[in-house]
């Protein structure tokens, strides 16, 4: 396509930033700042990674063409200094930053975005979803690239504000073993390299990762872009959300983010700031309506009283002491096509109502197996005994059963389970993810795990047409249309969300910039002292 | 003793190689999805990434198959690689198992000294309100659960009156000494660093007091009870009879009979912490084997169960050997027996 022919539909951040002109300079605070964190690390390869803990690095090490934010909704420039999108969503154009270098002082190049980009897709890992719609990379010069998809994808640009989709230094990389082909998946053996390098050009590069212990990040020296404001960062792993608050008030760590409510409920400590703001987690109730287990059919009146059964308040003060909010549907609150949509709320008349029009009127018993974890502040167990005592009163006998998380995920996948629970966190922000994982179209992750697919009635296929319709439009289309998938998922009543649990943002007084991202959990580059 | 000594560890390959057999089994057999570690909820049902992840961590060969090169990887030393942490199991357990030996050899030095002088004072003082509080002491050693008490020594001693640093095997700030045994205290001392030695002796110790603690439990009413059996018999009658003095009666007629059972659970109990000092390790955030060995029960980390089994397997193996050395040299029929 010549550029003559393309229309631009989408152009953000035209001028490079001037922090992007800058000399490069150094932290001016040199005591290092200690997160205290359960660590979740998977790898430290940026196409291998899939975590929470990863975002987080990720986020500070490498860079993206675009990245979120501090709205958590707009996409702002990073690498890309501009970028146009062809109107029929197909074509995305970058321009780089003239003046950006990887940690080594090598410029980054097309080249480099186009293998990192293309590996990720080629790596078949977690995060290789990112890539999938990628057809084509063009690098018509170093500092321009091209990236192609078969299908229009409104929201392709989101993906690449992904912290997975950060830019490798390809020169170093491929030293040490990174294979960017197609054979990636099986003859990259650089997953080891980057435990103890790193090779993006972000605010810090790798100093030093003690796996069960601590991860150690120092400023990058040669960064393009305005120097973050603490020298060096620690990750400590304490694992303990008690043990986090007390090394908190003792000066041991600056900021944590994993303290549940209750631990939060007993600090009087006025050296500390707690934030508490909404967070983009989810936990929810995953009907499988074609599970070998089920006594009776989960019918939609069945599905339907289930739903109104539920005591959703009272599940968020039993469960995070009231930090949560209630979630319409299983897209985040504040994604693209959430906005007023209905909220779910207990109607013990229209249970007993819906299970009579079932042929249920005396209700049935249910085997529930659901992952024995804590996640995100929820305890599935403690969730699970007070869903029991909800379903309980419209006659619907929950018999539970808490097992592994590996187990649990061996029995979704080979028989279903009649009732069970989990939770999501978002990849990057965006609501493709969701759709595609939650949905009842036919391709969706639970429509296999729920079985959906062995029992009529419940795929949902407008669902995937109006996804298709939403990734062919503007962003503004785009909502409307994911919020219309919204209401066919709310109406599918087979995943029920049932709590967005709030996230504790916990620091010593003086810490500054600690803030929640869609997209890299928490921005360490902006993390600094007063 | 020599030929015994050498026998037994001649016998040790055979026996790690049924312990690696077992365990390669057994773990091959457990209920769960063993991508679990590999894969994410979201690519769980995506054919291309399963297959993938299958090919590379060599899911996709048949099982004898994986036996074979597992063992001849061993022999080489290559325990594979951790499906959790995607780094070799050799690698982990570098870290990890110097972090706990050096936690149990304080908590075991620690609470097996104390529990046998608690045991003795016990024995001496039998029935008397001094025995009463020294059983009382040992109770709650070996009853309260480490969780609990581990929580309330930190709120105590770190968050409370500051006397204790936090948890951790140094301060978060501080960077770990250079490796050379992995134990923070030697190489700190090796490296002349000091400040890092302190740190570490003082990150050391109240962790080790909880864990010795319940050491000092089952040691101290171990050795209270040889000591009144031993303590009743003739030849102690006959030692007092014969004039020694009662510390001669005490240290050296009776506690050196006394003793034999006491190494024997000494050995055991160290053996067993090596694995089973989880607890503590989590609530000291103190990164050792045993909560790398929860970690990858629950993701179904298959090498590095192997690898975990394998050195609480040796450990055991070892401890064992070292019990029979140690009851030789304290007994001296023992020592001649042909």
């Amino acid at each position: 396509m010549r550029a003559g022919q393309m229309k631009a539909a989408l152009v953000l951040g035209i001028a490079v930033s001037l922090a992007g002109l800058a000399v490069p300079t150094r932290a001016a605070d040199t005591r290092p700042l200690v997160v205290a964190r359960n660590m979740d690390l998977t790898s430290l390869d940026p196409a291998r990674s899939f975590c929470d803990t990863c975002q987080i690095y990720l986020s500070a090490v490498y860079q993206t063409l675009v990245t979120l934010a501090a709205d958590n909704r707009t996409l702002a420039p990073n690498l890309a200094t501009s970028w146009e999108v062809s109107p029929d969503q197909t074509r995305f154009v970058f321009k780089l930053a003239p003046n950006a270098v990887f940690s080594d002082g090598a410029p980054v190049t097309s080249a480099d975005v186009a293998w990192s980009l293309t590996r990720l897709k080629n790596m078949k890992s977690d995060a290789s979803f990112l890539m999938e719609a990628l057809t084509a990379v063009e690098t018509p010069d170093d500092k321009t690239v091209v990236l192609r998809t078969a299908q229009p994808n409104s929201e392709f640009l989101n993906m690449l504000a992904s912290s997975y989709a950060g830019i490798i230094n390809r020169k170093v990389a491929e030293a040490n073993g990174a294979v960017g082909g197609e054979n990636a998946s099986t003859a990259d053996q650089a997953d080891n390299w980057f435990f103890a390098n790193s090779a993006g050009s972000g605010p810090y590069k790798l100093a030093l990762y003690r796996n069960g212990d601590q991860l150690r990040l120092v400023s990058n020296d040669k960064f393009w872009g305005t120097a973050p404001k603490v020298a060096e960062i620690i990750i400590k792993q304490v694992p303990d959300a008690v043990a986090q608050l007390q090394m908190l008030q003792t000066g041991g760590a600056d900021v944590a983010m994993q303290i549940d409510p209750d631990t939060a409920a007993s600090i009087k400590d006025q050296n500390l700031v707690l934030d508490t703001v909404p967070s983009y987690n989810f936990i929810y109730l995953a009907l499988g309506v074609g599970s070998k287990a089920n006594t009776v059919p989960l019918t939609k009146p069945i599905r339907e009283a289930i739903a109104a059964a539920i005591d959703y308040q009272g599940l968020i003060d039993f469960t995070v002491g009231g930090k949560g909010r209630p979630q319409p549907v299983a897209i985040p609150n504040g994604f693209p096509g959430t906005t007023d949509l209905p909220l779910p709320k207990q109607d013990l008349a229209l249970a007993k109502a819906k299970l009579a029009e079932a042929g249920q009127p005396n209700g049935f018993t249910m085997k529930s197996a659901y992952p024995a974890v804590n996640s995100y502040g929820v305890d599935l167990s403690l969730m699970m005994q007070k869903l029991q005592q909800d379903l309980g009163r419209v006659g619907i006998k929950l018999e539970l059963e808490p097992i592994t998380f590996a187990v649990w995920r061996e029995r979704v996948a080979k028989d279903g389970i009649p009732i069970t629970a989990s939770y999501y966190a978002p990849d990057y922000f965006g609501t493709v993810q969701y759709v595609q994982f939650f949905s009842m179209m036919s391709t969706s992750s639970w429509v296999k795990r729920s079985h959906a697919d062995k029992v009529q009635g419940v795929v949902n296929e407008k669902e995937g047409e109006l996804l298709k319709q939403a990734l062919a439009a503007t962003p503004t289309e785009a909502e409307r249309i994911y919020r219309e998938i919204a209401l066919e998922m709310i109406g599918d009543k087979v995943i029920i969300p049932v709590v967005s649990p709030d996230l504790i943002l916990a620091s010593r007084k003086g810490v500054t910039g600690v803030r929640y991202s869609a997209c890299c959990n928490l921005a360490l580059s902006q993390v600094g002292r007063q | 003793m020599l030929k015994v000594a050498l026998q037994r560890l001649a016998m040790m390959p055979f026996l790690l190689l049924g312990i690696v057999t077992v365990a390669f089994f057994l773990s091959q057999f457990t209920k769960g999805d063993p991508l679990v570690a590999l894969i994410g909820e979201r690519q769980m049902n995506n054919p291309a990434v399963v297959a993938a992840a299958k090919e590379r961590w060599g899911l996709d060969r048949p099982l004898a198959e994986r036996y074979v090169v597992y063992v001849r990887n061993l022999l080489h030393g290559d325990m594979g690689t951790s499906f959790r942490t995607r780094q070799p199991v050799a690698t982990d357990l570098a870290q990890r198992l110097p972090a706990t030996l050096e936690l149990v050899v304080a908590s075991v030095l620690l609470g097996g000294s104390v529990g046998v002088i608690l045991g003795i004072l016990a024995a001496k003082f039998r029935n008397r309100p001094g025995d009463t509080a020294i059983r009382i002491f040992a109770l709650v050693g070996s009853s309260v659960p480490m969780f609990w008490l581990g929580l309330i020594a930190l709120f105590i001693f770190f968050a409370t009156l500051g006397w204790s640093p936090g948890p951790g095997r140094l301060d978060t700030r501080s960077l770990p000494p250079p490796f050379v045994t992995g134990f923070f205290t030697i190489d700190a001392a090796l490296a002349g660093q000091g400040r890092t030695l302190r740190e570490a002796l003082a990150h050391l110790v109240l962790p080790a007091l909880m864990l010795g603690w319940t050491v000092v439990g089952i040691v101290a009413r171990l050795v209270r009870a040889s000591m009144i059996e031993v303590l009743s018999q003739d030849y102690i009658l006959v030692a007092r009879a014969k004039g020694a003095g009662e510390g001669r009666v005490l240290m050296t007629h009776a506690l050196r009979n006394a003793l034999m059972p006491t190494l024997t659970i000494l050995g055991f109990t160290f053996a067993y912490l090596i694995t089973g000092a989880v607890l503590t390790e989590t609530i000291f955030s103190w990164p050792g084997i045993g909560s790398y060995a929860v970690e990858a029960a629950r993701q179904l980390d298959y090498p590095a169960i192997i690898a975990v089994t394998i050195i609480g397997g040796a450990a055991f193996l070892l401890t064992n050997l070292v019990t029979d050395i140690a009851y030789a040299l304290v007994d001296p029929r023992l020592r001649d027996r042909r």
